[in-house]
């Protein structure tokens, strides 16, 4: 589907790289987030990706967008992870962009001619305090009232919500039976708590309580009451995809630095690089990466082509990105001795993030579940296969 | 002996209720939700329950009689300590009692223990630990912190130069045992010596450095023209190595923290039963019942192997060298993989760390479990159990060796 050839791909991945590498890396990471301004990200970093083209990357041409597939955007977050960017870029383009492209009224699609702008940052609450990384529990009600609706509930802590200037939340229309709908809600709309706190890896998000919050006819994406938890389901698949890709980037980076370090750091006469344990240790992070790597591209291909089962393909790659980075994030900093304990160095940094994207939107063992529940166990059947 | 023989001792189990005891009377009120909550404890706090210690005996329990102990056998030590830590006691910091004390009682002069010994006993000094240098971590025999002997109007004297590092509460350090070099034209383990260090010296600089979970333990520690009486030589000049080894040794010994993952376990427990997924209680997955299954066997064989270290110190007066290293190697590991399961838990609230939380008197509103912060805390700072101590390389190295010796 996608209209990009392998070498406009290379080309994409050039300049992002380039960029990241001269404007961003750990020390401009840290710095950000531990401002004291209150969205600790780069709202300059944002105009730039915007005027780079890079937020309409995957949006329709109406919108000014290039139309570029998932795999484009894996591209953008792979680089974008792997010099530690912290801007909510998986959260507007893919949750708070994809929900508007797939459901939005052209009304409502109007908006994302300013995601591409970079004037509009989006959120998305689904989780809540007793979802878990279960995607169908939902008891935030929003109650049909005259001209809108009425929101009530409570929002599991989100990277990213505290900034957005509207967040994607979905509730239940009605009451605890109604169908699920995601409602698009202004961030300085009436009766909305936010408790804003730094996530493991120092990206801010916060958690989000509506105590009947009012709210327009129009916020109602695709302005109808039709169930959409199919739909909540594949956007959060596709956001756990993206997730995979900015895990990439950062697993890339950490085995980068570890094996620059080895080849400097000097013990017992010899360059740490020339421990034949220390070796393997670095070949295995490397194995890691690659297997990370294709099994993401497959599932964004499967994505991108619109195949039956790429959801399977996202689950698998998630189990291995997952299992990919916890390996890579803890023996980075086992390699590096103390030093891999110090704020001032990389790679505690790296571990952070990868710690954060093994958990983002279901870890390694939640999505195995999910793969267990659909494995064909016939004498002749295959691997896992769809529905 | 591939089974030795350790039978049950119920005169132990009176002790283990008297711990206890102790333990649910001092751990209360405040200071004991500081610790449910893994909140940072400030100096005097840590000085109380010390000194708490130090007025049962317990604090020095293992020494001998006559150095102020209460001359436990292995035993008793280890009922203190797991008892102590599943209760959630402060960290029984280990410089002065676990680590000087030691190599001074064994090896010091009479003025040495005299002079030193009953501070430790009471924990009216804070010591500190200067071994590692920015170039010589595994490779500690490379130290290079210069110690020159010289006489002035004051006597004998060494001048010391150099500068240690990931000094564990050195911010908070009277004084500090080093190792340095004071002869650098020998092998290198045979020109190091023991010399204990007075931090308000001039010359003697402290700096700190910021870990990864963004608390304070680490320090840099510079020395710069520092001068130290000779008569703070520990034992014989250039023997320094030999003490260290004894030490590493005496640390060693029988110490797996089983009561720390006890406490761990119940933490992993609690945060379990009020996650929610899917609308019920993370406690009911069958994933976490395994793997809660999982840890436990680790715990048991863990403890089982602490327990056979202490009867075959009993039996040949040493434990043994496979032994002491399977034991490091395990339980960091172990440690490592507890914090990360009660990390995917945490998952399910989204990983917002609020270190403000760990910061006594915070009132503000807290995202996910109480205890949060404090297991992610944790979770970053343990990520160097595997690497203080001797790495786990380090670690197999050793137990190779060990093997491949026969
Ligand atoms: C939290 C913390 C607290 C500490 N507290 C103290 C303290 O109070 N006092 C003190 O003196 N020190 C302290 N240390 C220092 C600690 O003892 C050293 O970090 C440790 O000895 C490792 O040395 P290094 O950091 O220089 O790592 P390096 O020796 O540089 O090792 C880096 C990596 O290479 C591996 N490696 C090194 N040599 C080999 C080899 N020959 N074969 C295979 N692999 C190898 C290591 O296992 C490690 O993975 C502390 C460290 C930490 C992290």
């Amino acid at each position: 589907m996608s209209a990009f050839s392998t070498e406009e791909r290379q080309l994409l991945d050039d300049s992002f790289n380039e960029y990241f590498r001269d404007n961003y890396g750990a020390t401009h990471a840290v710095a950000l987030a531990r401002s004291g301004d209150p969205d600790g990200f780069g709202r300059k970093e944002w105009s730039d990706y915007a005027d780079l083209g890079w937020l309409g990357l995957t949006l329709p041409e109406a919108a000014g967008g290039s139309e570029g597939g998932l795999t484009e955007a894996g591209i953008f977050f792979a680089a974008a992870g792997r010099y530690l960017a912290q801007e909510p870029l998986v959260q507007t383009l893919v949750l708070g962009a994809g929900s508007i492209t797939r459901l939005g009224t052209p009304e409502q699609q109007k908006q994302l001619k300013e995601i591409a702008e970079g004037k509009l940052l989006v959120g998305f609450l689904h989780a809540e305090l007793a979802s878990g990384y279960d995607r169908s529990h939902v008891t935030t009600i929003a109650q049909p009232i005259e001209g809108g609706f009425r929101l009530t509930g409570e929002k599991a802590f989100a990277v990213g919500a505290h900034s957005a200037d509207i967040l994607i939340v979905s509730a239940r229309i009605g009451d605890a039976a109604g169908p699920v709908g995601l409602f698009l809600v202004p961030a300085d709309t009436d009766n909305m708590q936010f408790t804003v706190a730094p996530a493991i890896d120092g990206r801010r998000g916060a958690a989000v309580r509506f105590e009947d919050a009012e709210l327009g006819k129009d916020a109602l994406l695709g302005n109808n009451t039709e169930d959409r938890t199919l739909e909540i389901d594949t956007l959060l698949d596709h956001g756990t995809l993206a997730v995979c890709a900015d895990a990439l980037g950062a697993m890339v980076a950490a085995t980068e630095i570890t094996t620059e370090y080895l080849n400097t750091r000097e013990q017992f006469g010899r360059k740490l690089a020339d421990f034949q344990v220390l070796q393997h240790r670095v070949a295995d992070m490397k194995v890691f990466c690659e297997e990370a790597r294709v099994v993401i591209h497959a599932a964004l291909t499967a994505v991108d082509e619109g195949a039956p089962d790429a959801n399977l393909a996202i689950w698998r790659a998630k189990v291995q990105t997952a299992r990919a980075a916890r390996f890579i994030g803890g023996q980075g900093i086992q390699l590096h001795g103390g030093m891999g304990m110090t704020d001032e160095m990389p790679i505690g940094h790296y571990y952070k993030r990868l710690t954060m994207c093994e958990a983002m939107f279901g870890d390694a063992e939640w999505h195995l579940d999910r793969l267990a529940s659909m494995t064909n166990m016939s004498v002749n059947g295959s691997a896992a296969t769809g529905s | 002996m591939f089974f030795n023989s350790s039978a049950h001792n119920p005169s132990l189990d009176e002790f283990r209720e008297e711990v206890r005891a102790f333990c649910r009377k001092e751990i209360s009120g405040d200071f004991g939700r500081k610790l449910e909550l893994g909140q940072h404890l400030e100096k005097p706090e840590y000085d109380a329950w010390l000194k708490a210690l130090a007025g049962r005996g317990w604090l020095a329990g293992n020494w001998p009689k006559e150095y102020g102990g209460l001359g436990w056998e292995p035993e008793q030590s280890a009922i203190f300590n797991d008892e102590t830590a599943r209760a959630g006691a402060p960290w029984l910091i280990p410089f002065g009692v676990t680590m000087v004390g030691p190599v001074i009682y064994t090896f010091g002069s009479e003025e040495q223990k005299k002079r030193f010994l009953p501070d430790i006993v009471a924990n009216n000094l804070w010591w500190c630990q200067g071994y590692s240098e920015p170039g010589s971590g595994s490779d500690l025999a490379s130290l290079r912190t210069a110690a020159v002997k010289g006489t002035d109007a004051d006597g004998e004297h060494y001048i010391v130069n150099g500068q240690k590092t990931w000094t564990t509460l050195g911010h908070w350090g009277d004084w500090i045992f080093c190792l340095v070099r004071t002869d650098p034209d020998v092998k290198k383990q045979k020109g190091i010596s023991f010399l204990l260090i007075d931090m308000k010296t001039p010359g003697v600089t402290v700096r700190k450095i910021n870990t990864i979970d963004m608390g304070h333990h680490l320090n840099e520690v510079f020395f710069d023209n520092v001068r130290v009486p000779a008569e703070n030589l520990v034992g014989e000049e250039n023997k320094g190595w030999d003490y260290a080894k004894f030490l590493l040794g005496h640390e060693r010994a029988g110490a797996a923290g089983v009561g720390k993952f006890t406490r761990y376990m119940d933490q992993l427990r609690a945060v379990l039963a009020i996650t929610n997924e899917g609308g019920k209680p993370l406690s009911e997955s069958p994933y976490f019942r395994r793997r809660i299954a999982d840890l436990e066997v680790s715990i048991a064989t863990l403890a089982a192997l602490s327990e056979d270290q202490r009867t075959a110190f009993h039996a040949a007066g040493s434990p043994s060298l496979i032994g002491a290293g399977a034991l490091k190697l395990r339980a960091s590991e172990l440690q490592q993989e507890i914090l990360q399961t009660m990390t995917e838990v945490l998952g399910r609230h989204g990983l917002a760390y609020q270190t403000d939380a760990l910061m006594a008197g915070w009132n503000g509103e807290l995202i996910g479990p109480k205890e949060s912060a404090g297991i992610l805390y944790e979770q970053l700072i343990r990520r160097a159990a595997t690497i203080y101590g001797g790495s786990s390389e380090i670690q197999r190295t050793i137990i190779a060796k060990s093997a491949f010796a026969g």
